[in-house]
C-alpha cells in the first residue's frame, strides 16, 4: 500500500455492504478492518486506535451505539460514524451526544461514503494535532513551572543579597541573604522599603527613579553598616525596564566585600612598609655620598673609606632585602615549580653550617648536634628546606652572644621530623615573641642594636613551614636564649 | 649658630646628617632611640629637633613629638623620615602631627641645611 491514508474499521452485520465498503475503501488506499457483528467490532475497536470507525446502528448482538460508546471510552480520538437505514432525528442526536462525529444514512452512494470517511479523517487529523499541541503545551507549562522553582531555589541559596523594588518604592522581591547582610527583619513583599535600606543604597535608587532616561548599567556603592567596619558591603543597583522602555523597578545586588577590603588594607600596609624599608638604606647611602662629594666638608681619607664601606654594607643589605621580597612574592604567587624529592634534614644542616662557618668562627660560636640515627627522609623541595635552615641558623648566630652555643636536635615521630634549634643568645621579650613572624618585624632593644637584617627571615621560614603543613613554635627567655621548634610532615601529601 | 638634636634609629643617617650640620658650624647632639632622644632634649634644650618617625620603636617619632608639645616644649621640630605619604598620613594637616616641617628621606645636604636654617629664623622671629 503505497499511498496509506488511514486505518478504518467497518462494523456491519450485512455481509454485502461490509465487503463492498471494505473493497471500496481499500481501492482508495485505506487500510480496512471489517467486523461482522457488534461483539467483533467492539473487540477490534477497543484493541486498536482506528482513525475512523463506521458502525452500523442495528446489529443482532450489540447495539451500534453501545459499540460506539465502548470504543470511545478506550480510544476517544477514533472518529466514529453511525450508519443506519433507520434514520431518525432522535438517534442522530443520541449518537452525537455519545461521541459520534457523523451520521451516514443508508443507503449511500460510494462517493457519499468516501466523502464522509475523508471528512472523518480530516477530523481525526485535527483531533490528533490538537491533542499533540495540548500535550506540548502541558509539557512546556510544566517546564516553565520547574524553571521558575529552579530559579527561585538558586536565587534563594546564593550568598549575594537580592532586593527588587518597583517604581512605587514597594518591595517586589528579596532573598534571605539580603535581609541577613543588611540585618533587617520583618520586611514583606509589597511594603514600602526605601526607608529600611542603607542611605547609600536609597540615594542611588532615588537617583535612578528620578532620571529621565534609563541607562542600562549598574550603579555601585561600597559601605559599612557597623562602626567597627567589620562588614563591608557592595551594592550594585540596576534599573529594570518595561517592554515599552519605561522604568519597572530597580534590582539591588548586595555582596559582602569584607574579605577584599581586608586584603586591600594589608596590601597597602605592606607596600608602605616595603617603601620604608627600601628608602631607609637608600637615604643612608645617599647621605654618605653627599658628604663625600661635598667640597665644603673636609673628610680624612680614613673617614671617607669608612663611609664608603658602610654604604657598601647598606647596599648589600638592600640587595638581601630585595631578594627576600622576591622570595616572599614567589611563595605567594606560587610561580616557582616545586621539585619534591626525598630530603635528608641532617645533610642540609651540615652543608648550611659549612656555609656559615665564617660567621660562626667570627663570634666564636660552637654547635652541638644531636641527631636521631635512621632519621627518615622528608618529601620536600630541597631549596626551600635549605632556605628555612639557613634563615634559622643565621639568626641563631646573629642573635647569639660572643662564644655562645647553638644546639641542633633532630628527631622523628610517626608522621613528622622535628627540628629544634636552640641558641644562647639575647632571647625575646613576650611581646616581641608575638610579632616575630610578621614581615619587617625585628626585635629592637639595647641588645639588638648593630645587628642587621631584613626583618623578613622568620616570616619566610614560617611561610615555608606552613606551605608543607608543618608547625613552628618559639620558646624564649629574654637574655637567656631562644628555641625554635619546627615539625615537618614526612610526607606532606 | 645653633644646637641641634637629631633623633634617628639609623646610625648611618645619624652620622651623615650630623656631619652636614656640623660643617655649617652647628653643634649637634644625637640619640638613636626615642628614650634617649627625650632625655637629650630635656637635658640640653636644643634650638631645633630633627626627628625620625622610627616606625619600629614602640614610642615612635610621632608619639615623641606629641609628648614634647604636651610638655610645653615649643622647639621647632623637623620631621625627617622615609615613611612616604603612601602610608596614609596626610602631613599637610598638621593637627595630628605637631611638627613644624616634614621632609622625606633621602634629602640633599643643601635642602637639609636650608630647612634647618629657615626653621631657626622663624624661631628667632618668634
Amino acid at each position: 500500500m503505497n499511498n496509506f491514508k488511514g486505518n478504518i474499521l467497518i462494523v456491519d452485520d450485512e455481509k454485502g455492504l461490509r465487503l463492498g465498503t471494505k473493497r471500496l475503501l481499500e481501492e482508495e488506499g485505506y487500510n480496512v478492518t471489517a467486523a461482522e457483528n457488534g461483539t467483533e467490532g467492539l473487540q477490534f475497536g477497543t484493541n486498536k486506535d482506528f482513525d475512523v470507525a463506521v458502525i452500523d446502528l442495528k446489529m443482532p448482538d450489540i447495539d451500534g451505539l453501545e459499540v460506539l460508546k465502548e470504543i470511545k471510552s478506550v480510544h476517544p480520538n477514533t472518529v466514529c460514524f453511525i450508519a443506519t437505514a433507520f434514520a431518525s432525528y432522535e438517534t442522530a442526536i443520541q449518537a452525537t451526544r455519545i461521541g459520534a462525529f457523523g451520521y451516514i444514512p443508508k443507503p449511500f452512494s460510494p462517493e457519499e461514503f468516501i466523502y464522509q470517511v475523508e471528512q472523518g479523517l480530516k477530523q481525526r487529523k485535527l483531533i490528533l494535532d490538537a491533542h499533540r499541541l495540548e500535550l506540548e503545551r502541558e509539557k512546556n507549562l510544566l517546564e516553565l513551572a520547574n524553571e521558575k522553582s529552579r530559579l527561585n531555589a538558586i536565587i534563594k541559596s546564593i550568598s549575594e543579597g537580592i532586593i527588587i523594588i518597583n517604581t512605587n518604592g514597594d518591595l517586589a522581591y528579596y532573598n534571605y541573604a539580603a535581609i541577613k547582610l543588611l540585618s533587617i527583619n520583618n520586611i514583606q513583599i509589597g511594603e514600602k522599603i526605601l526607608d529600611k535600606l542603607p542611605v547609600h543604597v536609597t540615594d542611588i535608587v532615588k537617583k535612578i527613579f528620578q532620571s529621565d532616561k534609563i541607562m542600562l548599567k549598574s550603579y555601585t556603592t561600597e559601605f559599612s553598616l557597623d562602626a567597627d567596619n567589620e562588614l563591608f558591603l557592595e551594592a550594585a543597583c540596576t534599573p529594570i525596564p518595561n517592554p515599552d522602555g519605561s522604568l519597572a523597578g530597580v534590582v539591588i545586588i548586595l555582596s559582602n566585600i569584607t574579605g577584599y577590603k581586608r586584603i586591600e588594607i594589608i596590601k597597602n600596609q605592606f607596600v608602605s612598609m616595603v617603601a620604608h624599608e627600601l628608602k631607609t638604606p637608600l637615604a643612608a647611602v645617599q647621605g654618605f655620598l653627599n658628604i663625600i662629594m661635598d667640597q665644603s666638608i673636609k673628610l680624612s681619607p680614613d673617614k671617607q673609606h669608612d663611609y664608603i664601606q658602610r654604604s657598601t654594607l647598606r647596599l648589600k643589605s638592600l640587595t638581601d632585602l630585595v631578594n627576600d621580597l622576591l622570595d616572599i612574592s614567589r611563595f605567594e604567587m606560587k610561580t616557582k615549580e616545586r621539585e619534591i624529592i626525598e630530603v635528608h634534614l641532617e645533610e642540609i644542616i651540615c652543608s648550611t653550617l659549612q656555609m656559615l662557618e665564617l660567621e660562626l668562627n667570627k663570634k666564636g660560636i660552637t654547635v652541638e648536634k644531636n641527631i636521631e640515627i635512621k632519621l627518615p627522609f622528608i618529601k620536600a623541595d630541597i631549596n626551600e628546606i635549605a632556605r628555612m635552615v639557613t634563615n634559622l641558623l643565621s639568626n641563631a648566630i646573629k642573635y647569639n652572644k660572643e662564644k655562645g652555643k647553638i644546639f641542633i636536635d633532630i628527631s622523628s615521630s610517626k608522621n613528622y621530623v622535628v627540628l629544634k634549634v636552640r641558641d644562647t643568645g639575647i632571647g625575646l621579650k613576650p611581646d616581641e615573641k608575638q610579632k616575630l613572624f610578621s614581615e619587617f618585624y625585628r626585635a629592637k632593644n639595647d641588645m639588638t642594636r648593630g645587628i642587621s637584617g631584613t626583618g623578613l627571615g622568620l616570616s619566610i621560614v614560617k611561610r615555608i613551614v606552613d606551605s608543607y603543613f608543618g608547625f613552628i613554635e618559639v620558646e624564649s627567655d629574654y637574655g637567656v636564649g631562644t628555641t625554635f621548634l619546627i615539625k615537618l610532615p614526612i610526607n606532606p601529601n | 649658630m645653633a644646637l641641634i638634636a637629631i633623633i634617628d634609629d639609623d646610625p648611618d643617617i645619624l652620622d651623615a646628617s650630623s656631619l652636614v650640620l656640623k660643617s655649617k658650624g652647628h653643634d649637634v647632639i644625637t640619640a638613636n632611640n626615642p628614650n634617649d632622644g627625650y632625655k637629650i632634649v630635656k637635658g640640653k634644650k636644643p634650638d631645633l629637633i630633627i626627628l625620625d618617625v622610627m616606625m619600629d620603636e614602640p614610642d615612635d617619632g610621632f608619639y615623641l613629638a606629641q609628648k614634647f608639645r604636651k610638655e610645653g616644649i615649643t622647639i621647632p621640630i623637623l620631621m625627617y623620615t622615609s615613611v612616604s605619604k603612601a602610608i596614609g598620613l596626610d602631613f599637610g594637616k598638621s593637627e595630628m602631627v605637631p611638627v613644624d616641617d616634614f621632609v622625606e628621606k633621602p634629602i640633599s645636604p643643601e635642602e637639609l641645611v636650608n630647612k634647618v636654617e629657615s626653621l631657626l629664623k622663624v624661631k628667632e622671629v618668634k
